[in-house]
């Protein structure tokens, strides 16, 4: 936004055009530099979800050995199109009794919070909504405040197990950000490490660009460090239970309790519902790629004239591996209990981030070469041997039932 | 006194208002949460960010939930019970929210709090002075607030243990 | 060598495989496009009675003799023979009627017939746009040819076009060869 509202401003008065029309209050400059992105964020990423739900279906049924849709449209590409008239015309069924306010917002907030996380997210060079200099921080205030909405919509549905499967959601959530938070932590360490004066900044465009550099700006990137891949394969795992993804999702897999906190919803508001949890997956993936996969930075990015639009594809390309590897766990992966889930997080990620962090402190204390990368490696094994040995993830043993006699 | 400023007010004075007075209990929070949320508002105008930020992260991410697990879980699901009378009489409100009002005009007209704190920095470089001092001259505070939280973590974790000890 | 999550990563390689292979490997893909293509059934499927005609519809091999009428459980097959105007019965049904909402695809029909000339058929595209008069199918709908048997149920017609051949040639011999067998000596048995 402030790079449009510059090239707007210079615009006006270097240019003939700008001269030609004549005075135009900065303001409106600024109104504009407001609005365009806007507009392309929802465009874009509005877009990107209903190709995206194509892409979905038609990889999973690959990889079941099936073809996916393909009567819609050339090869099912406009099934998005009839999937979104479907649910359109779908009656929209309030339950009686029910809490018609909250019931009518969770949606709509389930759906405008992740919204707002497009708007830290570096799509290229120069090419980002809003530059906060507290822009990681953002993304996990909305991931935590996007908790509210869940809970909005399995209390206002007065259905005892709607509010069950809520309460579920509501604590994988909360658990998972934990080891995510510490997982980018080491990002932060990292960035204020390369940063001059060692000071770093929580800006995701800095994130990116402190791992320019190195070959074709590819060796710079933090998943080629040891504590980088660990934090990579920590976070990634936070991405599938923010967004509720298999195998972390319980709240709406088939068998499990109806299905969660949208139980009662039909119609669009479940599409709205869906529409948040895939726009959650998206802007999780987008920052899995800017804080461990370089963001838009890649060969060829540093070129005067054509380097932003060739950060502007290798974003999207690194964007859709993200995907695609997400979209493969769904099709490869069985989902997780819910005890089994919370014990992985608390028992077992928890401590990989913490001893993660210490790992990157011990790579950069010990000079970043042979010495660190030997010592903050066997750290990280060891640690991730101790923590699968003991069996603190289940025990196969005799179950005790804690409410039965 | 821009309009942003009376915006983001009315805003959060008429969330925490309706905080206290409507009748369903999930109300209530959700309307807390909007009053938090206008807080949070305040200090991006303040052009103080990462408390914004950290507003959200903690008071909505964090505050808010505990206390909706706290409804959840101790409340009848169906169950719209109205507010208990507390038994107090409305003088006696009325004379503690004057009394705390007439201590802040007299905080805000005197500029008793801002004398105290050092000119802003830039706020590009609030979150690096915010961890410099953490570490530099609250060490200390920082360091027994660490304590607590782990005092209050290990506490939750004995008295779950407790519970499953003793079903045993 | 195994370590904590090796099985997760060897069932991605084995989605991955199935990914990558689904585009190159013609036979990992098991979807048959409906009305495009058609799995094909197996020989002993059927699913409602079809009668066969040699080689033109006239020569039909039936004869209405009411034999699959009387023995059809639910009662759904209706047979009238074709008189010509003096009132002698031509060998051959004028009306033959199934109704194919009653039969119960038993194949008891097809068992009794001394002729082979009602078969089962197995084609499974049998709505229609009505419940009560069309699912009655008449004659012209059932007469299907023996080039059609064959293609469904390859075995059986070529079995039964055996026995109906070695039975033509028995009745050939015979009306050549008419000698009656001597008295006091066993006839021939076949």
């Amino acid at each position: 936004m402030e790079t449009l509202y510059q090239l707007l401003i210079s615009i006006k008065t270097d240019t003939p055009i700008g001269r030609w029309l004549g005075p135009v209050p900065d303001w409106w400059l600024r109104a504009v530099a407001i609005v365009v992105p806007v507009v392309l964020i929802l465009a874009v990423f509005l877009t990107l979800f209903a190709f995206l739900t194509w892409v979905e279906r038609k990889t999973l049924g690959r990889i079941q050995n099936r073809l996916g849709p393909n009567r819609v449209g050339p090869i099912g590409l406009f099934q998005p199109i009839a999937d979104g008239l479907k649910i359109l015309l779908k009656e929209d069924i309030v339950p009686r009794g029910a809490d018609a306010l909250c019931h009518f917002l969770a949606p709509v907030l389930f759906l405008t919070v992740p919204l707002m996380l497009f708007s830290v997210l570096p799509i290229g060079r120069g090419l980002i909504a809003v530059d906060l200099n507290i822009g990681i921080l953002f993304v996990f205030a909305v991931g935590a405040a996007s908790v509210l909405a869940l809970f909005m919509g399995g209390w206002a549905s007065r259905n005892k197990f709607s509010l069950l499967g809520a309460m579920r959601s509501m604590a994988q959530i909360v658990s998972y950000e934990v080891p995510t938070v510490l997982a980018a932590v080491v990002v932060l360490m990292a960035v204020s490490a390369a940063g001059k004066h060692g000071v770093g900044s929580l800006s995701t465009v800095s994130i990116v660009e402190a791992q320019a550099g190195g070959w074709v700006n590819v060796s710079g990137w933090f998943i080629f460090q040891p504590w980088g891949l660990v934090g990579f394969i920590l976070f990634f795992i936070g991405t599938l239970a923010e967004s509720a993804r298999t195998p972390f999702d319980l709240p709406e897999a088939e068998s499990e309790i109806v299905a969660g906190y949208h139980t009662e919803y039909s119609g669009f508001k479940f599409a709205l519902f869906q529409m948040g949890e895939y726009l959650v997956m998206i802007a999780m993936s987008g920052f899995t790629v800017t804080m461990f996969l370089g963001g838009y930075l890649g060969p060829g990015v540093d070129l005067p004239r054509m380097g932003w639009l060739l950060s502007i594809f290798w974003f999207f390309a690194k964007l859709a591996v993200m995907i695609f590897i997400v979209i493969l766990a769904r099709g490869t992966w069985p989902r997780v209990r819910v005890d089994q889930l919370m014990g992985f997080a608390w028992k077992m990620l928890l401590p990989m981030a913490l001893v993660n962090i210490v790992a990157f402190g011990l790579w950069f204390y010990l000079g970043s070469g042979p010495m660190g990368w030997a010592v903050s490696v066997a750290l990280l094994i060891a640690a991730f041997a101790l923590l699968t040995l003991g069996g603190t993830s289940t025990r196969l043993g005799k179950r005790t039932y804690r409410y039965s006699s | 006194m821009n309009t942003a400023f009376w915006i983001i007010s009315i805003i959060t004075v008429l969330g925490a208002v309706l905080a206290i007075t409507l009748r369903n209990l999930v109300h209530c929070l959700l309307s807390l949460v909007v009053c938090f949320f206008g807080i949070a508002a305040h200090y991006f105008l303040l052009r103080a960010e990462f408390l914004g930020v950290a507003q959200i992260l903690i008071y909505i991410g964090a505050v808010a939930v505990l206390i909706l697990f706290a409804i959840m879980l101790t409340r009848h699901v169906t169950g719209m019970e109205g507010p208990r009378e507390l038994g107090g009489k409305w003088w006696m409100g009325a004379s503690t929210a004057g009394i705390i009002g007439v201590l802040l005009w007299w905080c805000v007209r005197r500029e008793v709090l801002t004398a105290m704190w050092p000119s802003s920095e830039k706020a590009q470089g609030l979150v690096a002075v915010i961890g410099k001092a953490l570490v530099s001259e609250w060490v200390v505070p920082f360091e027994a607030l660490a304590v607590l939280l782990t005092a209050a973590l290990v506490g939750a974790v004995v008295i779950a243990l407790e519970e499953v000890v003793r079903k045993r | 060598m195994k370590f904590p999550g090796k099985g997760l990563l060897d069932g991605v390689f084995v989605t991955i495989r199935n990914f990558v292979g689904s585009y190159f490997e013609k036979d990992r893909l098991v979807t048959v496009q409906y009305p495009e293509e058609r799995v094909s059934l197996p020989e002993n499927s059927r699913t409602f009675p079809f009668l066969v005609y040699d080689d033109e519809p006239d020569k039909m091999r039936c004869t209405a003799c009411k034999i699959c009428e009387a023995e059809c459980p639910p009662q759904c097959i209706y047979i009238v023979m074709d008189r010509d105007e003096k009132g002698k019965p031509l060998q051959h049904p004028k009306v033959f009627d199934i109704d194919i909402s009653v039969c119960m695809q038993c194949q008891i029909c097809v068992e009794v017939c001394p002729f082979d000339a009602i078969k089962m058929d197995n084609d499974y595209e049998k709505s229609r746009y009505g419940r009560f008069d069309e699912l009655m199918e008449h004659l012209p709908d059932l007469l299907k040819s023996n080039e059609y048997y064959h293609k469904i149920k390859p075995i059986e017609a070529t079995a039964v076009d055996a026995k109906l051949q070695a039975a033509a040639e028995r009745k050939a011999k015979k009306l050549v060869s008419p000698a009656p067998p001597a008295p006091g000596t066993t006839p021939e048995t076949d």
